[in-house]
């Protein structure tokens, strides 16, 4: 047992470094082999597949309660994390992809190691000239901007942007009683149960719960200067792990959204997106009013992003304003967004920072002047990384989070470290 | 009559010691290994899905000759295109001191960028029109394995020689070398990167010989 926290981290660090020393020692070719020895081809080419994939180590010394949905009372957390993807193409037309996923929860946490799959997914492309091609299966949103580059290795931070992880006080599982029962939720006001404090975390909804692999359809299509998509799924962009592969009457309300996108040049691109959904889960039906359904209740978003890369620069923006319908209580609005960039300062170093804020509007309090519904936020990530070889990386991320003060309640700081080792083959 | 001895004497001075210098040729065939497999283009969030297929590069050889040889007074210029998502051509060997264009033929983004050994760099995201074309002088010999940043499955080999004396086989694995000087060289066959085969050869002023890189037993 490693008695002091800096000791502990610092052994973790050490533990990563000799590990990815160790996988440096295994040189770019024998990752180059391995990934031939992945890939498969037959009828002169026209069917090929290839198995890929990533091994994260992170590790993250948390403050308490843990940021995000990290679902852990401890201080310091160790997650390693398998990815595997599988690209299939048959000819031209039809493009097959799934990714599946070996580790303590989708957002690290103390539970024990499990396997599942995220991602799924047929792509048919008619057209040579990409006007258009449809999509179906579990996969992420078209969203914004953020999706692709969400995974490990794409992303120069460890962490998601605040809008599609901050955890708001809206819960899909329930509607609550009254205003003062949702500013408790929102940690507005204090007083919130040992019992929710201890579980709520699974209940709460963030604006985009990251990048939000529900099960659905989508169509998508270039055409000149102007992307398009738009999809229809069974949950939501808010929704959680454990709502996108549900079926049945999860179909009753199914989730749209949509996304146009301008890119004048490979350095531009700026894009709008719309999403329209019942936040509500089934399940959250009796706490309704009578007559009133899950569909009457909804989270409407709208966001506009642009993204600017040139040279050794990446910038992304997003923003999103989404309004969560109450029962009882009318619009819970909250505004959210992020400046982002990343640059190289040499082949292998490079550095990411971001800034991030989150607003949200007022709900009426009888006579009293209306109240926020949640506490304005802003954080700040920085994240250094250096690429060992080509398939191997590790990165640092520092971040400083700040949250309002709130009636009874001052306003915190709160500071998380991470560290994260990926190799990619 | 004299009047045209004099320039003809002149024009045979001049070209002789060339036609004495550099006249051998060396012909052969190596042994290739089997077509890899082509790579799947990830494709797994790119709103707009563009073919698919990439165009199989098959394996080929590179036949030069090993030994000391005078420096080139300019260094030479060489290009390397980026189009449909793969580096064309897929192996480039040069001299040492090749200066590298890399144009990008495509309507998006490459990051070219190689962290091997004799020629470390990051070309960084630059626009198809972008000029003067990004460029890279490879002034140590090696192997420089070529990546793309943004497409993962792209890959391009540089093999930068000490010689000015080297041809690519043909998809036979046909190689005819020409111009030699005479002398006692080593001609070495580079297959990949695990695999470089080699003679010994002894060049004579004017005559041609043939040299086969059977596969390994």
């Amino acid at each position: 047992m490693i008695p002091h926290r800096p000791i502990r981290l610092a052994f973790t660090l050490t533990a990563l470094a000799i590990v990815g020393g160790t996988v440096v020692a295994a040189s770019e070719e024998y990752f180059d082999r391995l990934g031939q020895a992945l890939s498969a081809s037959s009828l002169h080419g026209h069917v090929r597949a290839r198995l890929s994939g990533t091994v994260d180590l992170e590790a993250y010394h948390l403050p308490t309660p843990a940021p995000a949905f990290i679902d852990t009372t401890r201080e310091d957390l160790f997650n390693p994390r398998l990815t595997l993807f599988l690209d299939t193409q048959l000819g031209e037309r039809v493009y097959l992809f799934s990714q599946a996923r070996a580790d303590q929860g989708f957002d690290p946490g103390q539970s024990a190691a499990r396997f599942r799959f995220d991602e799924y997914a047929l792509r048919i492309t008619p057209w040579a000239d990409r006007r258009g091609s449809f999509q179906l299966g579990k996969f992420a949103t078209i969203v914004g901007n953020w999706v692709p580059r969400h995974g490990s290795w794409e992303n120069p931070f460890i962490s998601a942007p605040v809008p599609y992880e901050h955890a708001t006080g809206v819960w899909d599982t329930e509607t609550p009683r009254s205003l003062n029962q949702f500013l408790l939720w929102n940690h507005v006001r204090p007083g919130l149960s040992v019992f929710n404090t201890a579980n709520e975390k699974k209940f709460r909804l963030p604006l985009v719960w990251g990048p939000a692999y529900a099960t659905g359809a989508a169509v998508s299509g270039a055409l000149g200067q102007f992307r398009y998509s738009a999809e229809l799924k069974n949950a939501g962009i808010a929704s959680r792990p454990a709502s996108w592969t549900k079926a049945g009457k999860w179909w009753t309300y199914p989730a749209v959204a949509a996304r146009l996108a301008y890119s004048p040049n490979p350095m531009w691109t700026f894009g709008v997106s719309a999403a329209n959904a019942t936040y509500l889960r089934p399940s959250a039906q009796p706490t309704l009013t009578a007559g009133r359904g899950r569909g009457d209740y909804r989270q409407r978003t709208f966001a506009a992003d642009a993204g600017f890369a040139w040279h050794h620069w990446q910038l992304w923006a997003e923003v999103f304003q989404s309004r969560f319908e109450m029962p009882l209580l009318g619009d819970a609005d909250t505004v959210s967004g992020y400046v982002e960039a990343k640059y190289k300062f040499t082949p292998q170093f490079f550095g990411a920072v971001r800034f991030n804020r989150q607003t949200f509007g007022t709900l009426l309090d009888g006579p009293r002047p209306p109240i926020h519904w949640g506490r304005n936020l802003w954080r700040i990530d920085v994240a250094p990384g250096y690429r060992l070889t080509p398939h191997v990386q590790l990165k640092l991320e520092y971040s400083l989070h700040h949250e309002a003060s709130a009636a009874a309640l001052a306003a915190e700081r709160t500071q998380t470290l991470a560290a994260q080792l990926t190799a990619r083959f | 009559m004299t009047h045209c001895r004099v320039p003809l004497l002149a024009l045979l001075l001049a070209v002789l010691p060339t036609v004495l210098r550099a006249q051998t040729t060396i012909e052969g065939r190596v042994s290739l290994p089997k077509t890899t497999t082509a790579p799947v283009v990830n494709q797994r969030y790119e709103i707009v899905s563009k073919g698919g297929i990439v165009a199989t590069n098959p394996p080929l050889a590179v036949v030069y000759l090993e030994g000391d040889f005078p420096k080139s007074p300019t260094p030479p210029v060489a290009q390397l295109i980026q189009k449909e998502l793969a580096f064309v051509p897929a192996l480039l060997p040069l001299r040492v001191g090749t200066k590298v264009e890399f144009p990008n033929l495509d309507d998006q983004y490459h990051n070219i960028f190689s962290y091997s050994p004799p020629k470390r760099f990051d070309l960084g995201r630059y626009r198809p029109d972008e000029r003067p074309i990004p460029s890279q002088v490879f002034d140590v010999p090696g192997l420089v394995t070529l990546r793309c940043d943004i497409h993962e499955h792209m890959r391009g080999i540089v093999l930068v020689l000490a010689t000015p004396h080297f041809v690519m086989t043909d998809v036979a694995g046909n190689f005819r070398l020409t111009g030699l000087p005479p002398g006692r060289y080593t001609l070495k066959a580079w297959l990949d990167s695990k695999t470089t085969r080699e003679q010994a050869v002894e060049l004579t002023a004017a005559g041609n010989m043939r040299v086969d890189f059977p596969a390994s037993p």
